[in-house]
């Protein structure tokens, strides 16, 4: 499966693969919104996700509690994907 | 046919508001407001029933005094807000009490701040005068009517100050907003179909968490305003130090602290002035 890109070695796709598969309990846990979240893959666009400025709140929170890391909101709002997210948690150390 | 009667209403009542002086604007706003009390009877029995659950009236007589009381301050409200160019540069009308965590973070321009109020004293001349600092951004629910809120907003963005709506799809406009230095103004008293139980008066209140999930997640500097009206056309402006909430890595639990903190600072406020809380609104459904 590709997740964030092409170049991957398959050590990191191995690694993306697992923080894609945590982060998809994640929104499944967090989201208000019913939602095929097993369909959810590193293309799928942030905004096709049903959250809007107060629901995305809570899913931030519950992500970062997840993985241990504080992320930069400055970063995030820059992220179009879901595969742009996992590479931010990526580079945040999860 | 409703939406264009009301809509030529407020424009006749801005254009008394405006040919007014200041003083006779506002004691005209205070006598609708008068006038609507009387008037209204749903609202004032929503208002007196508030007055008696909050405690700050021993009994229904001095509830309804309150009451009116507030329904006159409305009124004022509305006729400062429109002229408070005579405020916002006037130190006389306007004393202010900054505590030094707050200016710091109102003098960085790269820090953005969360200011939370409520329906108490004159809200916006806090976040007119505020935007002095940096722009400020204040969330407002629409109007049911489009016209009367398109000449809402037409007079009450002034300098930095802008509303914008409750609701947007864009999901990360707020992390921007307060990633660019800017101020997030939100009242926290506004029933949340949303939100989650926070104590009022001792009370269990429908709160709206965006204010302290924002703290949470985006770590942005928290602090509660009160602008009280010490005489007509004449304010005292007060922010808290700032609030912090540490994570516990329970979401609900934190959101709740910070929820009565917001509350407790809200409550003291109207203990001191019940008549400059906007009662007539169904806080607790």
């Amino acid at each position: 499966m590709n997740l964030i890109g092409d170049s991957l070695s398959p050590m990191d796709a191995e690694g993306a693969s697992e923080i894609l598969s945590r982060l998809r309990d994640v929104l499944r846990d967090s989201a208000v919104e019913e939602h095929d979240w097993d369909a959810v893959v590193g293309e799928t666009p942030i905004e096709s996700l049903g959250f809007d400025s107060l629901t995305i709140l809570d899913v931030l929170y519950d992500v970062e509690e997840e993985f241990g890391i504080a992320l930069d909101p400055k970063q995030v709002v820059k992220t179009r994907t879901v595969g742009e997210i996992i590479a931010l948690l990526e580079q945040n150390g999860a | 046919m409703l939406h264009f009667l009301e809509y030529w209403a407020a424009r006749l009542a801005l254009l008394g508001v405006d040919m007014l002086p200041p003083a006779a604007a506002s004691r005209w706003a205070a006598a609708l407001g008068s006038l609507w009390w009387t008037a209204d009877r749903p609202r004032r029995r929503v208002a007196i029933s508030n007055i008696l659950r909050a405690g700050v009236a021993a009994d229904a007589g001095e509830a309804r005094a309150i009451g009116r009381a507030s329904a006159r301050h409305m009124g004022m409200v509305l006729v400062e807000s429109m002229k408070s160019e005579l405020v916002l540069d006037d130190l006389e009308r306007l004393r202010v009490d900054i505590p030094g965590d707050v200016a710091a973070v109102l003098e960085d321009p790269d820090r953005g701040l969360i200011v939370v109020s409520g329906h108490f004293g004159n809200w916006e001349i806090a976040g007119q005068w505020l935007s002095r600092y940096k722009p400020v951004a204040g969330i407002s629910r629409p109007m049911n009517n489009p016209r009367v809120q398109e000449l809402a907003l037409s007079r009450r963005q002034r300098r930095g100050f802008r509303m914008i709506p409750k609701y947007d799809p864009d999901p990360g406009r707020f992390l921007k907003l307060l990633g660019d230095g800017e101020i997030l103004a939100l009242l926290v008293d506004q029933h949340a179909r949303r939100g989650i139980d926070a104590p009022f008066f001792g009370h269990p209140a429908k709160t709206h968490t965006t204010a302290a999930m924002l703290h949470l997640v985006a770590r942005t500097p928290l602090t509660f305003a009160v602008c009280r009206r010490t005489a007509p056309m004449t304010f005292e402006l007060s922010l808290s130090p700032l609030i912090e909430q540490q994570r516990s890595g329970d979401r609900n639990a934190d959101v709740e602290a910070i929820l009565r903190t917001l509350n407790t600072h809200l409550e003291a406020a109207i203990r001191r002035d019940p008549d400059q809380y906007l009662w007539g609104h169904r806080r607790w459904r």
